[in-house]
């Protein structure tokens, strides 16, 4: 209780805890890709690690460039800004991959600009305005639909790119944000519902269950009957049709859809890449194998393992030691980072931390419970740990945008 | 200064703590059941993953001649190996090979299918590649993913005989044969000895293939030896040292020459055969690896039939050499006193049909002695005619006639000596004549012998009796024990219930038919060494008559039987005993006194 009193109390204290976390998973980070860059032969800059430490600096910059930054500015412009976010994530469509003259970046000369990535602050910002405003009422189904539509506009830009990890970041991130703002848990169950309908329709006992679950929240909600009986047939019939629809599609149409919820499909077989990292975590035991003696890592069975599949490197030479400790990082970020969205007194910096929080917190779990084989490869990376320059900077980016939000001085 | 307030509820924050702890656990339960229930799981299968085994062939055992001379080494091939899940879309790979190999895309495929031991596994889809091909698939070698190179031992011959037929050749395993013994560790691709010494002793002469392990990475390149991992050495073949003696060997092919035929050398006491020659022959050399399918071709479609081993399959009708059966016979069962004459016209007559004897002219008055000496039909026709075939047939199979020798050698025939319940089976009750029995005795007929039984006959009339197993296996060096073991010989059945006097009495001829002026065997007399024998010349339907000659000769205490054929040669006195005079002359000067036998030594 002293603790927690402590860490509410102090604003920059906690501003320092969560820049020591930050700090540890970054440095198991580094020492992941040391690891895994072992057998190249490059100069240091050059190397993986090498130029993960300079996107690290460009984020701590970052980081001072966004703390110093108003919020006001942010608050007002914050639909200008998911304009220009929507802009720059179509762009690729058009003008290649690399957006060459539209970005700052091109200055450094050496970075694959993502804006799909920034996209997803963006996102956060755009959702945290919209459920600020003072004549919102939450408790209204259709407050939730403008949030939904911010979050789904991407999606469906960057899920064609295709990118379904991030894609599915962005709607993902609004459902903590819905319950933080206050919207009836009705409501989001009403939103999520359909999907898992679908989802679940290709098994019938998983279908089956969902259907008592479905009876039993419908009957249980006070909500009025004949609302629930719609909803019910709605769910069951969607539930039937889905099976029937996929079936008339043509084989390459299925296939279409498949490759979009496997994006990183891997070119060996079936689960190759998942197989291998599982193994390599196993392998790993609970000390692990040793800084540079992980076999599956160094032999380069471990695929990905400078950006998706750090976690399993960790895992391989550090054991359950090693990814324990990564994952309780996260654990502490987390838990740091709703209590700052708790003591925050205005809703938007509030719902904007919940935001950054639902985005690291994902991205975190997701990955790790992809290369552990808990969830299909949809390749997110994990954040601070994986090599990536527009990720990276992403999430040092948020981090600032905490720091920033978090010395409010309106409480 | 904007803003609404957050009035976000405890109950809410504590509902997204919820969620966070639950996930959390989920995570850290599947990380618990992965690196500490499944450790060990994943701990073999992370080390199979990087461990490859790589087999090293064991060279096959050398064969050796009785005197230590190498007949049979080994050398060094590359070969070409293909890793079908590695190469796996890459289509190109076959074009490159196809180019550089030569050989036709299909018929790589077609290896790389008929030699399929799992999509991880090497298949030899080249053999014996030069060193130019070798170093132009290095040069590629970034093109070529999945393509390896394994060094195989392969035969070669350093000596200066074929020894064709005695050596036999090695070959691919047969998918067929595999699945019979794939328990000995046969795999596809593999060579096995076919024919010959090489088939006849495999176990001895073949190697056990050794193991190393290699940690690979994920592309199967070898980053390095696995250090505690113990690699197993492959294990030689056993040496094989043969009866043969190399330097008659190469002389007795010599003395052949172009010629179709046979010659035999045996030790008459003991069975071991000291030079085996049948010709057309062919040089090992083209069996060194995987013989190449035009030449296997070429052998197999000649009409002289090289790849066929005169001396064991071949069967033939032993001409006069064959006499002496029914000498001894009359001799044994008192059918004719052999002081008893007859006079020979050139010509028997049997009813109708007129018997030749071989002198137009004929011989004169013939006893037994004489006519063995001077080869006379016309007597032997006289003495069948107061024989039983049944007789006849007896003393034939006192020699083993008609049966196989038991020679160490693949597909031996047996021959053929009929007797009365043969002869009525074939031509019918009735159906054969006193004629018939007249070509019998002098060898000609339905009598068919192999030059394998004709040199053991000889060795027989040379020892009183005894009849010794020919064979080519002498002994071999154990290298588990680190010791020879001698082949163990049957001690050797013998005739005994001919008696002393009449051996004696074909001795006598048989010496007489080289040695006297008038014997037919005359061109095989050699100065300062006894030499007994007896010609043959064999009526056959293809042409010339074939050239017989049988005998032995003794120094000290070796006795040396020979046989030989001369297909087409004319008569056994010309070209056959020309040869063997040749032959013996060439044992007087140069043969090396027995340095190992096989008597007393028994092999475990």
């Amino acid at each position: 209780m002293k603790k927690t009193n402590w860490i509410t109390n102090s604003v920059s204290n906690t501003n320092l805890l969560i820049f020591i976390t930050v700090f540890l998973l970054c440095i198991s980070g580094l020492v992941a890709l040391y690891s895994a860059s072992l057998h190249m032969e490059a100069p240091f800059f050059k190397k993986v690690i090498g130029k993960q430490m300079l996107w690290m600096i460009i984020g701590l910059l970052a980081i001072l460039a966004i703390f110093f930054m108003q919020r006001k500015l942010l608050f007002d412009g914050a639909f200008i800004l998911y304009w220009i976010g929507i802009a720059l994530i179509i762009a690729p469509y058009f003008i290649g991959n690399s957006v060459a003259g539209a970005n700052r970046w091109i200055v450094l000369g050496l970075f694959h600009f993502q804006p799909s990535e920034f996209m997803k602050i963006i996102v956060i910002i755009g959702i945290a305005r919209y459920l600020s405003k003072n004549d919102l009422v939450i408790s209204d189904f259709k407050s939730l639909i403008i949030p939904l539509l911010l979050a789904l506009l991407p999606l469906v830009i960057v899920l064609k790119q295709p990118d379904l990890g991030t894609s599915m970041i962005y709607i993902i991130l609004v459902f903590p944000m819905l319950i933080w703002a206050g919207a009836r848990m009705y409501h989001l169950f009403i939103i999520i519902a359909p999907v898992i309908s679908i989802l679940t329709a290709f098994n019938f006992y998983s279908f089956f269950i969902w259907v008592l679950c479905l009876i039993v929240v419908l009957y249980f909600s006070k909500e009025k009957i004949w609302l629930a009986v719609v909803l019910f047939i709605f769910n069951l019939s969607l539930g039937f049709v889905t099976p029937v629809l996929w079936n008339r599609l043509k084989p390459y149409q299925q296939n279409r859809i498949l490759t979009l919820f496997n994006v990183e499909a891997d070119p060996l077989g079936t689960g190759y890449q998942v197989i291998q990292s599982q193994i390599a975590v196993g392998s790993g035991g609970f000390f692990g194998k040793g800084m540079g003696n992980g076999t599956q890592t160094h032999l380069k069975f471990l695929p990905e393992q400078h950006t998706d599949f750090i976690f399993s490197v960790v895992g391989e030479e550090y054991g359950f030691i090693g990814v324990g400790s990564v994952l309780l990082l996260f654990l502490i970020l987390t838990v740091i980072l709703l209590s700052v969205a708790f003591r925050l007194r205005d809703r938007f910096s509030s719902l904007v931390v919940i935001g950054v929080t639902s985005v690291l917190f994902f991205h975190a779990v997701i990955n790790v419970a992809m290369t552990i084989g808990l969830m299909p490869v949809t390749g997110l990376p994990l954040p601070f740990l994986s090599y990536g320059g527009s990720f990276i900077i992403t999430c040092f980016l948020m981090i600032g945008l905490v720091f920033n939000l978090s010395m409010d001085r309106h409480r | 200064m904007f803003y609404s307030q957050n009035n976000v509820t405890l109950e809410r924050r504590n509902l997204l703590i919820l969620i966070v702890l639950t996930l959390f656990v989920i995570l850290i339960a599947r990380l618990y059941q992965l690196q500490i229930v499944q450790y060990s799981r994943f701990a073999g299968i992370a080390e199979a993953n990087r461990i490859r085994v790589i087999s090293r062939e064991a060279p096959r055992g050398i064969i050796f001649d009785r005197n230590g001379n190498i007949i049979a080494d080994n050398k060094s091939q590359y070969n070409v190996n293909l890793i079908p899940f590695e190469v796996g879309q890459n289509e190109n790979v076959y074009g490159i090979l196809s180019e550089i190999l030569k050989i036709p895309e299909r018929d790589i495929r077609q290896r790389v299918r008929k030699n399929w031991r799992g999509q991880f596994l090497p298949a030899r889809i080249a053999g014996d590649i030069d060193f130019e091909t070798l170093t132009e698939l290095e040069e590629r070698r970034l093109e070529l993913p999945g393509v390896l190179f394994s060094l195989e031992p392969i035969r070669s011959f350093p000596a200066g005989a074929n020894l064709s037929q005695v050596l036999g050749y090695l070959r691919e395993v047969g998918k067929e044969e595999l699945r019979m013994i794939k328990d000995y560790g046969y795999r596809p691709g593999d060579l096995i000895g076919w024919k010959g010494v090489e088939h006849e002793y495999e176990s001895i002469l073949r190697g056990k293939r050794g193991y190393s392990f290699v940690q690979v990475n994920v592309f199967g390149q070898e980053v390095g030896e696995v250090r505690n991992e113990r690699s197993v050495k492959p294990k030689f073949g056993n040496d094989l040292y043969l009866t043969i003696d190399l330097g008659l060997q190469q002389y007795a092919e010599e003395l052949l020459g172009d010629k179709k035929g046979v010659i035999v050398a045996m030790d008459a006491l003991n069975g071991e055969i000291l030079s085996l020659v049948s010709k057309p022959d062919y040089s090992p050399n083209l069996f060194s690896g995987i013989v190449r399918p035009d030449i296997w071709n070429s052998l197999r479609n000649d009409p002289d039939k090289p790849l066929y081993n005169r001396v064991t399959q071949g069967t033939y009708s032993p001409g006069s050499t064959f006499k002496m059966v029914a000498a001894l016979a009359s001799l044994e069962e008192n059918i004719l006193d052999p002081k008893t004459r007859f006079r020979c016209r050139g010509s028997y007559k049997l009813g109708r049909r007129v018997f030749k004897c071989w002198k137009l002219g004929g011989h004169g008055r013939m006893n037994l002695y004489d006519a063995i000496v001077n080869s006379c039909n016309v007597y032997f026709y006289s003495l069948i005619r107061k024989m039983d075939i049944d007789i006849w047939a007896e003393y034939a199979r006192k020699f083993r006639f008609g049966e196989l020798t038991n020679i160490d050698m693949y597909g031996e025939s047996q021959g053929l000596v009929p007797d009365k319940a043969f002869m009525d089976e074939k031509y019918g009750v009735g159906g054969w004549t006193e004629g018939n029995k007249l070509n019998l005795v002098i060898g000609q007929g339905d009598l068919l012998v192999t030059p394998i039984q004709m040199v053991r006959f000889a060795g027989t009339l040379a020892t009183n009796g005894k009849l010794s197993v020919p064979h080519l296996g002498l002994r071999y060096f154990d290298r588990d024990n680190d010791r020879f073991h001698y082949f163990a010989q049957s001690t050797g059945d013998s005739i005994d219930d001919i008696s002393a006097s009449s051996w004696e009495f074909i001795r006598k001829t048989m010496y007489d038919v080289v040695n006297s002026r008038t014997g037919t065997g005359r061109a095989a007399k050699v100065r300062g060494l006894d030499v007994y024998g007896k010609t043959g010349t064999a009526q056959n339907p293809h042409g010339d008559p074939h050239s017989w000659f049988i005998g032995f000769v003794q120094k000290n205490e070796q006795v040396i039987a020979i046989a030989i054929l001369v297909e087409h040669g004319g008569s056994g006195g010309g070209e056959a005993a020309g040869i063997a005079s040749r032959l013996f002359r060439y044992y007087q000067k140069e043969l090396v006194p027995q340095q190992f036998t096989s008597r007393g030594t028994n092999r475990d």
